[in-house]
């Protein structure tokens, strides 16, 4: 099967180079897979999610995604490749002056998509996240955990090939961790989306096969 | 009103600014007007035993352009007035030749004295009169109100563009945030700087139309009563069509300039 990611000897760090993170890690996502990354609190795992998105270059060793070599990737190809990318972040990172109508559809905007294909797939993602009567409301009329269904339905709204997510469902309401689970679970299930999700803790109902690595001392370890 | 404030305050600079402009493009039209009729005006007054042509003085000095000869018969009507018919003729045989000579430009005192002093060294030249000290009173004038015009509009142009600088910095603060966001989606730079350049074109054209609008007034309602004989004459040396042209260019090449620096510090730097 085809790798989504593919890590070796990999090491990120901040600082310049000075404060390294994760040391010499090599690992690989498949095409379809669904991973968690767990770990103790600064352990790395939001570290591995920037360089997954491009925000943090390795220092040494190599990180491809989507066939990609994220460390010599030029601005513009980066760009490219994150319209196909779908990222939830734990402090949501929407668009407060936008609806939320607005904000689910903001990949979709990037894109070039017409107006009626938006209308469509939020009236669709919004559905699924119910939030269907927030639709014109603006993100910080909502609740946490509204807001954060409002960043998975953004990071849907264009099927994305990888899906990654920072702590989707931290210090959210039950109704709304079983909501992003569910939505996670189908994108990757029915939808063929690979997902990487770092975590404190995995759910304890999960209907789906998944992955799971852990980061502990600078290093990254298959568990399951 | 927040919406309001914001547009205001990046109009206003704009506004300073293109009024600045355009006042620097009016005060140089009309002093280069000025210039050139001081030279048409300005004329030297040659006396000559011998016959001379144009062609003779511009070998003499090549800033004498023309050379037009004074009508001896006036001169000698003027002079015979009073006296017998037969008295005409004979003062108009004695009488020597008179030319009137243009120069190619408006010269400074000095250059005027050299020509003056090499007509005269010319065989037959019996004398050379230059009339320009009242013209050149006024000429001092117009350098003296340039030299202050410009010195003012600098200073104005100067602190409008502080005050551009300044909103770009507000904007960058109000904008980083979803610029950023966009980014992190993959949205180009031309995408995610979008509202800015809306906002600034919008500005910029509003800023054009007003200073065009002024100058126009400025032309139709205010030359014909101003008194001031040159816009009188020329009111359209107050406002142009290319004038527009200047205004919206510059306009737009700052909105281009401030909002493409606000982009490009709001990008994110990969570490």
């Amino acid at each position: 099967m085809a790798n989504v990611i593919t890590a070796s000897k990999l090491t990120l760090a901040y600082d310049g180079g000075r404060k390294e993170i994760i040391k010499n890690a090599s690992f690989s996502v498949h095409k379809g897979e669904f991973v968690f990354i767990t770990g103790p609190s600064g352990s790395g795992k939001s570290t591995l999610l920037k360089a997954l998105y491009g925000a943090l270059k390795p220092k040494t060793g190599t990180l491809s995604v989507g066939g990609l070599d994220m460390g010599r990737i030029s601005r513009s190809k980066l760009l490219e490749l994150r319209t196909h990318l779908g990222i939830v972040f734990q402090d949501y990172k929407l668009i407060n002056e936008w609806t939320v109508e607005k904000n689910v559809v903001l990949p979709l905007i990037i894109a070039g998509y017409g107006l009626d294909i938006q209308q469509t797939q939020a009236k669709k993602l919004l559905r699924h996240v119910k939030l269907t009567e927030q639709a014109e409301r603006f993100p910080l009329e909502l609740s946490g955990g509204e807001q954060q269904r409002v960043g998975v339905a953004r990071a849907l709204s264009k099927n994305p090939f990888l899906i990654l997510a920072d702590e989707p469902t931290g210090n959210l309401d039950e109704f709304s961790s079983n909501v992003i689970w569910d939505l996670m679970e189908n994108a990757c299930d029915q939808l063929g989306s690979t997902v990487v999700v770092v975590t404190h803790r995995i759910p304890t109902i999960f209907n789906i096969p998944y992955r799971h690595f852990i980061i502990e001392n600078r290093g990254i370890y298959e568990v399951r | 009103m927040k919406s309001v404030k914001d547009h205001l305050m990046f109009l206003l600079p704009l506004l300073a600014i293109l009024i600045s402009v355009e006042f620097v493009i009016v005060f140089n039209r009309v002093t280069q007007n000025s210039e050139e009729k001081l030279r048409q005006s300005y004329s030297i007054l040659v006396v000559s035993e011998k016959v001379m042509s144009p062609k003779d003085f511009r070998r003499i000095d090549s800033h004498i352009v023309s050379a037009t000869p004074i009508d001896k018969k006036t001169i000698a009507k003027e002079i015979a007035r009073g006296m017998q018919n037969a008295a005409d003729a004979e003062i108009l045989a004695s009488l020597p030749h008179f030319y009137n000579l243009h120069l190619d430009r408006y010269l400074s005192r000095p250059e005027v004295e050299k020509i003056r002093q090499k007509l005269l060294a010319a065989p037959g030249i019996k004398k050379v009169e230059t009339f320009g000290e009242s013209l050149r009173a006024k000429y001092n004038l117009f350098l003296f109100l340039k030299v202050i015009f410009w010195s003012f509009v600098g200073l104005m142009s100067l602190v409008s563009l502080f005050l551009v600088v300044k909103q770009m910095e507000v904007w960058q603060l109000a904008h980083r945030e979803r610029m950023q966001i966009m980014e992190i989606f993959g949205a180009p730079m031309l995408l995610r700087s979008g509202v800015l350049f809306r906002m600034g074109i919008i500005d910029a054209l509003l800023a054009t139309l007003l200073v065009i609008g002024i100058f126009m007034v400025l032309r139709y309602y205010y030359a014909p009563i101003s008194g001031i004989e040159i816009l009188i004459d020329r009111q359209e040396l107050l406002f142009q069509t290319q004038d527009g042209v200047i205004l919206a260019a510059i306009a737009l090449g700052i909105v281009v300039i401030t909002v493409f620096s606000v982009a490009i510090r709001s990008r994110e730097e990969r570490e």
